[in-house]
This record gives structure tokens, C-alpha cells and sequence, in this order.
């Protein structure tokens, strides 16, 4: 391997298949290897041990396994992490996909503006965000201010602190990663097809149902694949929004690791929560693709 | 697309509320920070800086905030480079289960941040590194590594491969080609790169949770304090300095990306010194 490179001589091991890109190759390839033993050391290692310790207790057992289905508790965290995650997905659709249509249809100046607006909040952290809806919602906040004070109620409504503070708070964090994988698949879609349905005689409303939904069905399950598995791991607004009643998986494991101190349940947790998230992200990475996902992340 | 025109003024109205919805808490914050009284009430009845004048004043608040500040820098610095070398390792270089590797180190990006925290909880505890910067350093670098590599290697599958071609074929090292040739071409994706993890650092708070202490607590971590046990009012001050910071670091991103390319643009043909 000569350093200098002499013109013209492939790199030692380069596989000549005509195309640039394999010009040359081991020698970029180990440009990668410092970021993978970052990565093994705190990623992978550290992973790798919750799951044997899940296992383990210290033989091989299924004990924990087995006290995650039978307990009620834990079960009852499942089901309200799915609930949840499932109700923030439905809101998102709903809210976004109004939003990216408007923001492909409206002139580039106009697009600009909303795109931006839908920016500001995104690269706003969580925290300031979930403390703005704290001083929202709470019982001397605005909206229930400005309630009492046109007459509509008579004494504040609890809105934190349960499932409706949670759910508006996770789908306030969640729009953005909904709206921008639709927005780019609606803007690849081909508006001449809906023009086309049109002049066949479809009403705007048949046109838009039968030609341009279907079409952007992919950023549909791109853009609910996401926040789906965003949601389900959810940790900060949950714990800050909600109550007792809404204990997700996250906030389990939060109170089983640093308040009970049992570790060895909380990798179990843990390993349960990576599986239904990393499950559900092979599915879709598979059907839709993985640089369908990624690449609307680059935005 | 046509529609009637009150159709249309639905999806407006609609899409206006919509937007409204996203932008309303960081509106409500900005508005209540210049609230004079104690009580965390809305609209304000009367207006100061206090809450800005107690962030600069006391160690509670600022001492956090500068923690922050060099933690966000150095994995800013760490992630970066980690992240740019893997991106073009990954783009450029070709290898078996390059596929793999390559979900493999995008992966965190999708993992849920607590199950991380407490992997790495566990292994920090075991060597002692809890509550001291250093195990945010890593821990943060480890968060942000994936945006860079995802930013840098849009940029990199974008960009004419065949430009570094030229330049090995007439002579260029590897090192050469990588500093006058591949780096000048993603240095707009650098810019970028480095402005969000500066900022997913930054803003970082679970992790900040589990890994640190009384001598390692960030600003994230302080103000998550407060907002669970007792909410002060300095709270919206902070807050509304985060989001400056946030909106600075986007423009200037910009700004400099769009000064860059425009340099870049200008510029003519020069060999590299030396």
C-alpha cells in the first residue's frame, strides 16, 4: 500500500467493477472504525449487558421474563406506553397531513414560511417545550383563564397531570417528524395525475381521495412509523406531563432502576422496550426502505 | 390543484390553527419570562427582567448552563470527527456488510435515549464515572455521532465522487485528496453537522439525568429539577434563552453555509499550497 498512489493503480484490494465508487476501498473503509469502537465500547457493550443481565440472575433464568407478563403493573405500563404512542401517531396524521398538503400546494415564498414554523419548535429541546404546556395547561394557565373568563367553565379543567396533558404535550414534540417525511413525498408526487382526474371529470374531492391519498400513502407510514417509535420510548413528557395513571414503559424504567433499585429488572425492561421498537423499525425500514427514513431526517 | 375556494379557506384555517398549536408554547414561555410577579401566571399583569437578572446572578443557574455550554462543545468536537470519518468510510469505501455497519451506527438515532442511559449507567457506575463530565462527554458524542454521519453522508452520496477520483488519478495522496478535495466539498455539511450536535448536547437531558451528579449537572438537568418538584419562575427566563440559542445556532448555521458556498463559487482553480 503505497502511500503516494501512483496514477492510475487501484488500491490493494479494490474490486474493478467500473464504477467509480469501488475504485477504491479497503482504505476508506477503516475510516470507520474508530466511530465503531466508540460505538462498541458504549453502545454496543453496554446493551449487550442488559440483556444478559436480563437473562441471568446469575443463572439463566426466565424469571424476569416471566414477572413482566404476570405482574399487573408492568403489564398495565405496556399497554398504556401502546395506548399512548398509538393515540399521539392518530393526532399527528390528523394535524399533519392537512399541513403538508398546504405547505405543497401553496406558492415557494408561502411554503418557506410554514416550513420554517414547523422548524422552530423541532430544533426547540423537549424540555422547554413540555414546560410550556405546563404554564398552558396548569390550573392558572392560559387556557383555562381565558375559559373562565369568556364563561365557558366555571372552575378550571384538569388538563395536566393526565392522559389529555401527556397526549398533547407528545403531539406537539411528535408533528414535526410526521409532517416532514410527508411533506417530501407529497412534493415528489405528480400533480398532472390529479389535473388528469380532474378533467376526466372527478370532482376535487374524488380527485383527491382516489388519486393524490393513495399516492402519498408511503409518507403516511413513513411519517406514523416514526413517530410510532418515538413515542413508545418516550421518556421526558410523560414524566412531566402526566400522572399516575400514565406510567409508560420509559418512566418504569426510570422508577424501577433509580427508585427500587432492581437492575436486573430494569435491563429486562429495557431489552423489552429496544425489541418492539427495533421490530418495528426492521418491519418498516424493510418495506419502505431505510433511506426512505433517514434521508426525510436529513431535512 | 383546484379547489372551491371555501374548501380552501377550511384547509387555511385549519392549517393556521395547526400552526399555532406548534408554535404557542414557545410563545406563552417568551411572553411569561417578562412576567414581574412570583406567581407563574398568564398574561403577565406586569412586566421586568427579574427572571433574567436571577439566571446571571446565581450559581444555581449559570453554573449548569457554562457545564452545558463545554460539554456541548467537546461532543460537538467528538462527534464531528468520529462522525465525518465514519460517513465517509461508509460512502466512499466499500466492504463487506458496509449495509449493516452503516444501520448499525444510525441505529442510535432510533433507540429509545433511557435504554441507553441506563446501559451506560450500569457500565459508568461499575468504573466510577458517574457524576463527573466526562461520562457526558461520551455519553452525548454517542447521541449526536449518528446526525452527523446521517448529514455528512447526504452530503458525501450527493457530491461527484469522480472529483476525488480526478484527483487521485493525477497524483494526490489519500490525505491529500481527503483535505483539498473531499472536505472543501462537504464543508457546508460540516457546518450543519456540527451546529446540531452542538445543540442536541446542548438541549440533552436524560442521559444529563441518569449520568450525572452533584458535580456534573447541565443546565437540562437543573431546570428538570425544578419543573418536577418546584417550578421557579426563572424557569421561562432559562427557557427563553435556550430557545434564542437554538434560533442563533440555526441562523448561523445558515448563514455561514451560505457564506461557504458562495465563496466556493467564486473561487477559481488553485492548486493547494504547498
Amino acid at each position: 500500500m503505497d502511500g503516494k498512489g501512483v496514477a492510475g493503480s487501484p488500491a490493494v484490494g479494490a474490486v474493478n467493477r467500473g464504477s467509480s465508487r469501488t475504485y477504491w476501498s479497503s482504505r476508506e473503509a477503516l475510516l470507520v472504525l474508530p466511530a465503531l469502537g466508540f460505538y462498541f465500547l458504549l453502545y454496543l457493550y453496554p446493551l449487550s449487558r442488559l440483556l444478559v443481565w436480563s437473562l441471568f440472575d446469575p443463572e439463566l433464568t426466565a424469571k424476569n421474563y416471566q414477572q413482566l407478563i404476570t405482574d399487573a403493573v408492568y403489564f398495565k405500563a405496556l399497554r398504556n406506553t401502546l395506548e399512548i404512542s398509538v393515540l399521539v401517531t392518530i393526532g399527528c396524521l390528523t394535524l399533519g397531513y392537512p399541513l403538508a398538503y398546504l405547505a405543497v400546494t401553496v406558492r415557494p415564498r408561502i411554503r418557506v414560511v410554514l416550513l420554517t414554523i414547523v422548524l422552530v419548535p423541532f430544533w426547540t429541546s423537549v424540555l422547554v417545550r413540555s414546560f410550556g404546556w405546563l404554564v398552558i395547561l396548569g390550573t392558572n394557565g392560559l387556557v383555562n383563564r381565558t375559559l373562565i373568563a369568556i364563561g365557558v367553565i366555571s372552575s378550571p379543567l384538569k388538563l395536566l397531570y393526565n392522559l389529555v396533558g401527556v397526549e398533547i404535550g407528545m403531539i406537539h414534540v411528535l408533528l414535526p417528524f410526521m409532517i416532514f417525511p410527508l411533506y417530501s413525498v407529497m412534493v415528489r408526487i405528480d400533480t398532472d395525475l390529479v389535473r388528469v382526474a380532474r378533467s376526466l371529470g372527478a370532482s376535487p374531492w374524488r380527485a383527491m381521495l382516489h388519486v393524490f391519498m393513495p399516492l402519498s400513502l408511503p409518507g403516511v407510514a413513513a411519517g406514523a412509523a416514526m413517530v410510532f417509535l418515538m413515542a413508545v420510548g418516550f421518556y421526558v413528557t410523560p414524566a412531566l406531563l402526566g400522572g399516575p395513571q400514565q406510567l409508560t414503559l420509559a418512566t418504569l424504567i426510570d422508577m424501577v432502576v433509580n427508585d427500587l433499585l432492581h437492575w436486573g429488572f430494569g435491563a429486562t425492561l429495557g431489552v423489552l422496550l429496544v425489541t418492539v421498537v427495533g421490530t418495528i423499525f426492521l418491519v418498516f425500514s424493510t418495506i419502505l426502505g431505510l433511506d426512505r427514513l433517514v434521508a426525510t431526517r436529513t431535512r | 390543484m383546484d379547489h372551491t375556494g371555501s374548501s380552501r379557506v377550511l384547509l387555511w384555517a385549519f392549517c393556521l390553527s395547526v400552526l399555532l398549536f406548534l408554535l404557542a408554547p414557545i410563545l406563552v414561555i417568551i411572553i411569561a419570562s417578562f412576567n414581574d410577579s412570583q406567581f407563574l401566571q398568564f398574561p403577565p399583569q406586569s412586566w421586568s427582567l427579574r427572571w433574567y437578572n436571577r439566571f446571571f446572578d446565581s450559581p444555581h443557574w449559570y453554573e449548569p448552563a457554562l457545564l452545558s455550554l463545554r460539554i456541548a462543545l467537546v461532543t460537538m468536537g467528538i462527534s464531528t470527527a468520529l462522525g465525518t470519518l465514519a460517513a465517509i468510510g461508509l460512502v466512499r469505501g466499500e466492504f463487506r456488510g458496509k449495509r449493516i455497519t452503516e444501520l448499525f451506527m444510525i441505529s442510535p438515532l432510533f433507540v429509545p435515549v433511557i435504554v441507553v442511559a441506563i446501559g451506560l449507567y450500569f457500565q459508568f457506575a461499575g468504573i466510577q464515572l458517574i457524576g463527573k463530565p466526562v461520562a457526558l462527554y461520551l455519553a452525548h458524542a454517542l447521541l449526536a455521532t449518528p446526525v452527523v454521519i446521517v448529514i455528512i453522508g447526504a452530503a458525501l452520496r450527493s457530491s461527484d465522487a469522480s472529483l476525488e477520483l480526478a484527483a487521485r488519478s493525477l497524483g494526490a495522496s489519500w490525505i491529500r485528496t481527503a483535505r483539498f478535495v473531499t472536505l472543501p466539498i462537504i464543508r457546508p455539511a460540516l457546518i450543519s453537522a456540527a451546529g446540531f450536535a452542538f445543540l442536541i448536547s446542548f438541549d440533552e437531558v436524560v442521559l444529563a439525568i441518569f449520568l450525572g451528579g452533584p458535580n456534573a449537572t447541565t443546565l437540562p438537568k437543573r431546570m428538570w429539577e425544578s419543573m418536577r418538584f418546584e417550578i421557579d419562575p426563572t424557569l421561562t427566563a432559562i427557557s427563553s434563552l435556550l430557545i434564542l440559542v437554538a434560533v442563533t445556532v440555526l441562523v448561523a448555521v445558515a448563514l455561514l453555509r451560505r457564506a461557504v458556498e458562495r465563496a466556493r463559487g467564486q473561487r477559481t482553480l488553485q492548486s493547494p499550497p504547498g
